[in-house]
């Protein structure tokens, strides 16, 4: 393990907005303890006792209001360092069934204020939307990241669908976007989730970023690993990317101990994220990823 | 059969036409060379960022100007089943999205012409790919579970709690609601798991939606001998992403299957499983894939298409099987508009 600029430890957002990849009946019951916002700050509480304050939190409509909780308390605004996700894809897609895609594109820059924007639609369909395509993103990513101003950022990742659909597309414009964005207007670096953690890091390699930091799912199971574990193995091996580790319990597949020494023992591997539920919870894995991570340091 | 990897154009460039154009273009198997839609504007985007790729207002004149091998069409639900044909008078292989058509009738035409023609063809259906599915398929098709006798299945989304916008919820365009447009999954499993249906007694309800239905339940009679009903909504709160449950009682066992796991309870064991119960999770089952890009079943799905396209091999979901699904949705539709049972069974 390298050391580097990510937080080691960073508590996830899955269980505080009803996100669990194993069971979604159980991503119910975690929702409805956490809709009392109070209950996840009172978490980052109990997360901060065990040295663990760092968060990563996804654009979700609850993000703002804990966020905004954060703001009114100095203590917690003073130590926590959040690492946003963005966009709340799960938001973009329903809508998207709802009402189509493009719709979904208008409606946002109508929240951002965008009246003469649509008037243009109107007039030259959406033809303005690539004239002005730098300035149309800047406004998307900074409606999505509203909510984290004036509070510390560490990485602001751009989430895997968005991320993979631009590697697919073979589109580094769009990655090198965010990237600018992101450090334009909060001074904060921008990173890559994604689902294809060997091709991207390629990719990036060829359109020359340099030491990019990267979200990926990485666990002893294998799970969600493509195209294959040993493939993103070989990866991990590099010294020249941040990999921040996402599903390493494989969604409470795997114990916490053998699962962590798997994950830090991966040379690439600086930072985990892990989500947890109750005090007790915290304490054991936040212990067993603390003990992995100062083995591998050694 | 062409010789390089093949050559794809998409038609329609909404979500599901940017999602296939971009596993098209990110498989090896495979180039994006051209798109196709007529809304104004929309290709503006790909004129920019992708300067090689053909873009085209009329997808008539893309299948006329471009030597395609494959052509992905993603259109407005009424416009697939003539979108389809044209791509068959073209001799062109197609995957095209779900539901087939607004109307059973509308498909008949084109299924005629691809049973003529033998071309290479598949539909949307991709539940078929997710791993806990084609487990699924597995273990009923083992027979492990002795006579099926009783089923339960539902598909909720939490979607929609206003008017929706847009031509989903005009049955002129989509055919109807929640039961055609998403619930078409469900069905098409159901078929594809349990064999034909023979009779419908379907209710079908809207409530946030003017004109097309919101809530849809129906009691399916399989002829197989299996019964057991179907819910369906867009409606209901609580379930962020789409959820499929499938449950289905044997005489020697049952089986109960959703995204996230397959649970199967043998009372005795049998071939490969035990007795009691045997939970096959997620990460159990989970196969990587060449590129995920928003699930691995759609990449599946489309290696699937390609590859049937490379070797002339037929697929699995195609528009004749897709039809039966429209039969059935029709058949709860009919249903539930003259309070009877329908049959689907040939008079």
């Amino acid at each position: 393990m390298a050391m580097g600029t990510l937080d080691p430890i960073v508590l996830g957002h899955n269980s505080f907005f009803g996100v669990n990849h194993l069971s979604r009946e159980q991503g119910r019951q975690r929702d409805a303890v956490f809709e009392d916002v109070t209950r996840i700050v009172d978490m980052m509480r109990t997360a901060a006792s065990l040295d663990v304050a760092a968060m990563m939190m996804s654009t979700h409509p609850r993000a703002a209001l804990v966020a905004a909780a954060v703001r009114r308390d100095p203590e917690l605004r003073e130590r926590w360092t959040f690492y946003p996700l963005l966009p709340y894809i799960t938001k973009y897609i329903r809508q998207s069934n709802e009402k189509g895609l493009v719709n979904v594109v208008l409606d946002q820059l109508k929240q951002a204020g965008w009246s003469q924007g649509l008037g243009m639609v109107a007039r030259s369909g959406l033809g303005f939307l690539t004239k002005d395509y730098r300035r149309i993103l800047t406004t998307l990513i900074d409606l999505e990241l509203a909510p984290f101003q004036s509070l510390r950022v560490g990485t602001v990742f751009l989430h895997d669908v968005l991320t993979d659909l631009a590697l697919a597309l073979d589109l580094p414009e769009l990655l090198a976007l965010h990237v600018e964005a992101v450090r334009n207007r909060f001074d904060a670096r921008g990173g890559f989730a994604t689902k294809n953690l060997p091709l991207l890091v390629d990719r990036l390699r060829r359109y020359g970023f340099e030491r990019p930091a990267i979200l990926a799912q990485v666990n002893k199971a294998g799970f969600g690993m493509n195209p294959s574990r040993s493939r993103c193995e070989q990866t991990l091996q590099r010294t020249d990317l941040e990999v921040m580790a996402m599903g390493t319990l494989a969604s409470g597949y795997l114990r916490p101990v053998e699962a962590f020494e798997y994950v830090f023992a991966q040379p690439a591997v600086q930072s985990i994220v892990v989500s947890v539920s109750t005090p007790e919870h915290a304490a054991e894995t936040f212990g067993a990823a603390q003990a992995a991570a100062a083995r591998q340091r050694v | 059969m062409p010789s390089g990897p093949l050559r794809v154009g998409v038609i329609g460039f909404g979500k599901m036409g940017l999602l296939h154009a971009s596993i098209a273009s990110g498989l090896d198997v495979s180039r994006l060379i051209a798109i196709a839609d007529p809304t104004t504007g929309v290709l503006d985007p790909l004129r920019r960022f992708k300067p090689d790729l053909s873009v085209y207002e009329d997808y008539e004149r893309m299948l006329e100007k471009e030597s395609l091998d494959a052509v992905f069409i993603t259109s407005p639900t009424h416009l697939h089943a003539s979108t389809a044909l044209a791509c068959v008078s073209a001799g062109l292989p197609f995957l095209v999205e779900k539901p087939l058509s607004a109307r059973a009738s509308d498909c008949e035409p084109l299924v005629a012409a691809v049973a003529r023609t033998r071309l290479t063809n598949a539909v949307g259906y991709m539940a078929r790919h997710a791993d806990t599915f084609r487990k699924a398929k597995q273990i009923v098709d083992s027979g492990v579970l002795g006579r099926l006798v009783h089923l339960q299945a539902t598909m909720y989304v939490s979607q929609l709690f206003g008017a929706g916008q847009g031509w989903r919820y005009d049955p002129a365009y989509s055919g109807g609601g929640v039961l055609i447009t998403q619930n078409s999954h469900l069905i098409d499993l159901l078929l594809w798991l349990f064999g034909p249906i023979r009779r419908v007694n379907g209710h079908v309800k809207p409530y946030y939606s003017e004109k097309v239905d919101d809530f849809a339940h129906a009691i399916f009679e399989f002829r197989s001998g299996l019964s057991g009903y179907m819910d369906a909504s867009w409606s209901v709160r609580h379930h962020r992403t789409l959820d499929l449950s499938i449950s289905v009682h044997g005489h020697t066992g049952n089986l109960q299957v959703t995204e996230d796991d397959v649970r199967l309870y043998l009372d005795e064991a049998m071939g490969e499983y035990q007795s009691g119960w045997t939970i096959f999770r997620k990460p159990d089952l989970f196969e990587g894939v060449t590129i995920d890009v928003g699930g691995p079943e759609y990449t599946r799905q489309d290696e699937q298409f390609l590859n049937a396209v490379a070797t002339g091999r037929p697929v699995e979901s195609n528009v004749q099987s897709a039809l039966q699904v429209q039969r059935v949705v029709e058949a709860v539709y009919e249903s539930s508009a003259s309070g009877r049972s329908v049959s689907l069974e040939p008079r």
